[in-house]
């Protein structure tokens, strides 16, 4: 019992050491988006303050506002996760039902593209999309991200549409279903748990991307990532907005946590439990 | 519905690369016939099932059903409700709506789909569960929606391919009953693919025996049973198998172990023979071969011996009040027309 107890402690207490290295810097950044300057930079670190919108009210409506930004990274984002879907949910199917020429070299290399670094294509990158002019652009943006969304959204969707059996969808073709209708009707819905989780994952790399967005965006687009450094200048960093910013540009991220946690947690285990995933 | 549900197999084959599934399979299915396809695991009675159900499509020959060439055509436009050995639910949706998908699919009114899918869940006693998910069902309740989401649409043709096998052995046989009076009442023709010969044999009007990817022999079970018209269609064809003793033909008799049988073969010479004896077509009487009782394994009403004549080993089957005790000798016979001979090169029935 006591044995079992102390394993108990120990078991936590390492737990609470990650937890803590996880969490403080979010707690840091709540802590002194609610300060002022002076606050901020106080030293030693106050504990007792009173809490101000202060940074908030100047980030999103202020002179030097993120409020477009904000807009902006929620027009990449979603952009890239629609086209990235709808492309990767035919795309996944196909690499996983159907027989064709070249399936083989088609997977490996979908999975290929994840392992070029990225600063290896950020300057080709550039240059093209200079030469057509879509620097500064939307659809330059999007274009890029769905370089490397697109093969990690169907690498992740093809284990999920493998997990349907194939006697599945031959039930639905004596039914009298189209393959089309077949995929929409009786496919996709066993694996929306698995879209769930791809389209969390997309649109998360979309909305965290720096390094592309850094080379490629300019005054027109420029995501939150980006933009957010307008408050770090030669001649002093605004701690109180830069804390703002950071808190305002992780909310989509914690509320797209909450809503898909239950799909995430029964997607992640699908290739765990068998048939885990469906129902 | 009568008059529907003619199939014609026409020297079908099928080729997995070098490796010949179907090496030319036909046979015609008369419309409202219970029909099994029997064979061991990989002599090709799925393969013909899925070929017939479109799923496959054949190397060379044509199918047709009710006259009508359809070996080209998709499985969605043939017409035919199937019952998968995994049954195949759809499980993101309630029992109503896999039994209702077929109508769907035929693009009837919500008006019409309604009654036909309560209909059909009546008829295989699950219209209290239509609001349940199928993982919320037992097998045998999986089972029956799979069966009522096949006969909803009142097909040409219904498929089975092992629907009983993932029951337990006594909802089996409950099922296989109901199934045997649902096609009855349907009047539908039904495929049944099965590799119990049991199964085969009670339902069946007639049955086709695959093995090696070939039909060895059509006919009603009865017949088959009483003259397999091959060594391997006897061999399979049983329980226990029938006994298969290589022995010598001469004019009308065969010797096995130095006793000579009186068989209903009557054409002179002499030839290497193999000798088929059912075990239930074996009797224990005076003068025949002396046996010594090895082993019994006792099955209620019955036993079935193991005999050792002179180091051949046949089997037996005897009725409650006859058993012996083991260790014991005595002598057996058979009646002539009991007796099967096949050619020992050909293994032909002769």
């Amino acid at each position: 019992m006591t044995l079992k107890r102390v394993r108990l402690f120990v078991v936590m207490a390492i737990a609470a050491i990650f937890l803590l290295a996880w969490v403080f810097p979010i707690i840091w950044s709540i802590l002194n988006s609610l300060k002022t300057d002076q606050d901020v930079l106080a030293y030693p670190p106050k504990l007792m303050f009173s809490p101000t919108l202060e940074a908030y009210r100047d980030v999103l409506f202020g002179s030097a506002a993120i409020l477009p930004n904000l807009i902006s990274s929620f027009i990449i984002s979603i952009g890239t996760t629609i086209i990235t879907m709808l492309m990767a949910v035919p795309a996944a199917y196909a690499l996983a039902r159907l027989r064709f020429r070249g399936k083989r070299f088609a997977g490996f290399y979908v999975l290929a593209t994840q392992m070029l670094p990225p600063v290896g294509i950020i300057i080709p990158y550039f240059l093209i999309l200079r030469r057509i002019g879509w620097i500064d652009t939307y659809q330059g943006i999007i274009l890029i991200y769905l370089s490397f969304s697109l093969p990690f959204a169907i690498w992740l969707l093809v284990s999920y549409f493998e997990d349907i059996p194939f006697e599945m969808e031959e039930a639905a073709y004596l039914d009298g279903a189209t393959r089309l209708r077949t995929l929409w009707r009786i496919i996709i819905p066993q694996v929306r748990g698995g879209i769930a989780v791809t389209i969390v994952f997309v649109f998360l790399n979309a909305w965290n991307e720096f390094l592309f967005a850094v080379v490629l965006s300019g005054n027109t687009v420029r995501p939150v990532t980006v933009a957010m450094f307008n408050f770090v200048s030669v001649e002093q960093t605004l701690w109180a907005k830069l804390a703002a910013v950071s808190v305002l540009a992780m909310l989509p991220v914690v509320v797209l946590g909450i809503v898909a946690q239950k799909n995430i947690v029964k997607g992640l285990t699908v290739g765990a439990v068998k048939g885990g995933g469906r129902r | 519905m009568n008059g529907r549900g003619q199939v014609r197999f026409e020297d079908i084959v099928k080729l997995h690369g070098e490796f010949a599934a179907l090496k030319g399979v036909t046979f015609d299915i008369e419309p409202g016939e219970f029909f099994a396809l029997l064979g061991p695991s990989g002599s090709g009675k799925s393969t013909t099932l899925r070929i017939l159900a479109g799923l496959d499509a054949p190397t060379s020959g044509r199918v047709y059903i009710d006259g009508r060439d359809i070996t080209a055509s998709d499985a969605r436009d043939r017409d035919i409700a199937m019952v998968f050995q995994s049954y195949a639910l759809y499980p993101h949706m309630t029992v109503y709506q896999n039994i209702a998908f077929p109508l769907e699919m035929a693009n009837l009114s919500k008006a019409e789909i309604g009654p036909a899918v309560k209909d059909a869940a009546r008829k295989v006693a699950i219209d209290h569960l239509l609001d349940r998910k199928p993982g919320q069902l037992s097998g045998g309740q999986q089972q029956r929606c799979a069966l009522a989401r096949a006969i909803v649409r009142k097909a040409c043709l219904f498929l089975l391919d092992e629907p009983l096998s993932n029951l337990d052995a006594k909802l089996r046989l409950e099922t296989r009953t109901e199934l045997k009076r649902l096609q009855r009442s349907l009047g539908v023709t039904a495929v049944y693919v099965t590799h119990d010969q049991e199964e085969a044999m009670t339902l069946a009007d007639r049955m086709a025996i695959f093995m090696a990817g070939e039909i060895q022999q059509i006919g009603r079970p009865a017949d088959v049973f009483a003259k397999p018209n091959s060594l391997d269609v006897a061999a399979f064809i049983g329980s226990p198998p029938m006994n298969l003793i290589p022995a010598r033909y001469k004019d009308g008799g065969v010797e096995i172990a130095g006793h000579r049988l009186e068989t209903a073969l009557k054409t002179g010479g002499a030839r290497d023979v193999v000798v088929g004896i059912r075990p239930g077509a074996v009797r224990i009487g005076a003068d025949g071969i002396p046996a010594i009782v090895e082993l019994i394994e006792d099955l209620g009403d019955t036993a079935i011996l193991d005999l050792n004549c002179a180091g051949t080993l046949i089997r037996a089957r005897v009725s409650d009040g006859n058993v012996p005790r083991e260790g014991a000798a005595l002598s057996i016979l058979a009646r002539p027309h009991d007796i099967h001979l096949f050619d020992k090169t050909s293994r032909r029935r002769l």
